[in-house]
């Protein structure tokens, strides 16, 4: 499709992996001024914690491997995220948190700044799909 | 990120905390805040003007903090937050317990 951009970044899912994709959000703001920067920001949180988890949670521990693509259409963005790691439980998929709980928040913020997240297992790895309709 | 610390009038804490509030931060946030209230300071006013992202874990520090400095007879207030940081918070209703101020000098007001 004209106009279509795609901004990929990968390595090992440890916390230094965090910043990578902080830094490509910050590449397509500065690339791609017609998207909002309120729907980028929604991205990039719905994408921290979903590779965040992984961080926490991903197995085996620090050997997981990720490779995440931001597609920028005209009217959307989509995230791609894929890593070689085991399943995730389904608790760990969605979830929602007590109020005053220190944790557990991850999954309930992506899931609710994403218009169509998916998860999917596979023989080889996960992927978790994120799209965000641009608002504005 | 970094965090740094000052005293304000009436012995207010306040934090500062710049760059992203994230899984790498958010533990040095709880350690700091830990730390403020063993001093003897339980009134706590976390300023989030340089503070450019957060996210669960950073808010799970946040709320920590505050039930920390309320255990000592404190609390913990929020000051200056972006659109980003705004707006994760009013997504888990966290906008009620942790009321965002514009400025450190509203957050102090009346303390």
């Amino acid at each position: 499709m004209a106009g279509d951009h795609a901004y990929s970044a990968g390595g090992l899912a440890i916390p230094e992996s965090l910043e990578q994709l902080h830094t490509l959000i910050e590449r397509v703001g500065a690339e791609q001024a017609h998207v909002p920067a309120s729907d980028l920001s929604m991205v990039e949180t719905a994408v921290i914690e979903i590779a965040g988890n992984l961080v926490a949670h991903g197995r085996p521990p620090g050997q997981v491997l990720y490779r995440f693509t931001l597609e920028v259409h005209p009217d959307r963005l989509r995230g791609v995220l894929a890593d070689s790691g085991e399943p995730l439980p389904p608790d760990l998929q969605v979830a929602a948190a007590d109020e005053l709980a220190d944790s557990g928040r991850g999954l309930f913020i992506a899931h609710a700044v994403l218009d169509e997240p998916t998860y999917e297992q596979g023989r080889d790895g996960n992927t978790w799909t994120m799209v965000r309709i641009l608002r504005s | 990120m970094n965090i740094t610390s000052r005293t304000a009038e009436s012995s207010v804490a306040v934090i500062e905390c710049d760059g992203r509030l994230n899984m790498v931060a958010a533990p040095s946030l709880r350690s700091h805040i830990e730390a403020t209230v063993r001093d003897g300071r339980s009134r706590i006013v976390v300023d989030l003007g340089r503070t450019a992202f957060i996210d669960s874990s950073g808010l799970g520090a946040l709320i920590a903090g505050l039930k920390r400095a309320r255990q000592a007879g404190g609390d913990l207030r929020i000051a200056a937050p972006n659109e980003q940081v705004r707006t994760v918070l009013r997504l888990t209703n966290l906008d009620r317990v942790l009321r965002p101020y514009d400025r450190i000098e509203e957050a102090t007001d009346g303390w």
